[in-house]
């Protein structure tokens, strides 16, 4: 910035500092009163949240609660990665799985009988 | 036992150290907004030309900035607060251009003829530089007529690195825009107000 410049702005804000302090007492009461309304409406607002947080944190719990508590709630078991190993380490022949299909509707049919 | 005592005897001490850094934020942000306010006013003043709307304005902006943003650190709060002033200031021009229009349809819109300050605007008779016509006690009417005639960036740039004194990257946060083009609008502002100053 030219110097002709700086000595410009300086003298625009030493303007600016000298309006402020010019600013009547009337405007100035005002200022502060209306200073103090905000920060007691922005308090009040704050206040009317956290009013509702415990309600609300009960709400979630009951809910998780009673999702929890009720039997088949549709979350499908997701079955354990280690259940495949043990298939394919354990001893019995691979054939029977080849043939899983028949063994399931087999196992259908003796649970329909039982 | 009384109700108030009874309730004071079960609340945590961890309630407690909340309350009193509450209380702490409160009176951090009400010291901050006491520092900033007759300045705050006299910048939302230049920008509409109306002291009653400038005080909304500013009142506005103390709520929305206790409400939203009493959290953050004070560095922040500066920044912030003006740029939901200015922000408050440019829903205003808005408003006004939309009733301005709706007062020419019912033939009763309001002209800037209306607002001109002949005694403002007249030129210097004593023909002086603008450097000189800044140190009349007469100049911050000029001052602050030339300046609400810049367009709204350069004003806002103008005002808040020259009136409040925000650095560049603080001005960037305030008008929402980058540090380059707060650099831009700052120079064309100083530019433009020489330039109207000297005509006058």
């Amino acid at each position: 910035m030219k110097s002709s410049d700086e000595k410009f702005v300086d003298e625009a804000k030493a303007l600016f500092d000298e309006s402020v302090e010019r600013l009547d007492a009337a405007t100035l009461s005002t200022l502060n009163r209306n200073r103090h309304a905000a920060l007691e409406r922005a308090r009040g607002a704050r206040l009317q949240w956290l009013r509702w947080a415990p309600a609300t944190g009960i709400a979630a719990v009951v809910i998780v609660a009673v999702m929890l508590a009720l039997p088949g709630n549709g979350v499908d078991t997701i079955p354990s990665a280690t259940s495949d190993v043990d298939i394919l380490l354990g001893e019995e022949s691979i054939e029977m799985l080849e043939d899983l299909e028949f063994y399931v509707w087999l196992d259908m049919q003796e649970d329909d009988v039982g | 036992m009384s109700v108030e005592t009874a309730s004071f005897a079960v609340s945590w001490p961890g309630e407690q150290s909340t309350g009193t850094r509450a209380l702490d934020q409160d009176q951090r942000l009400n010291r901050f907004l006491a520092e900033v306010e007759r300045r705050a006013l006299r910048i939302a003043e230049i920008g509409v030309r109306d002291r009653d709307e400038a005080l909304d304005l500013v009142q506005d902006a103390m709520i929305k900035l206790a409400s939203k943003y009493a959290d953050r650190s004070s560095e922040e709060w500066a920044p912030l607060f003006y740029r939901i002033l200015q922000n408050g200031v440019r829903d205003w021009h808005r408003r006004q251009a939309v009733r301005n229009r709706v007062m020419v349809w019912f033939g009763r819109a309001r002209t800037d003829a209306e607002d001109y300050d002949p005694v403002a605007s007249a030129p210097d008779p004593m023909g002086r530089t603008p450097d000189e016509e800044l140190s009349t006690s007469q100049s911050m009417d000029s001052l602050a007529s030339a300046v609400h005639a810049l367009p709204a960036r350069q004003r806002e740039a103008f005002m808040l690195r020259t009136f409040e004194g925000l650095d560049v990257a603080g001005t960037a946060v305030a008008m929402g825009c980058s540090e380059g083009s707060v650099k831009t609008h700052y120079s064309r502002a100083i530019h433009s107000l020489r330039a109207t100053l000297e005509e006058t």
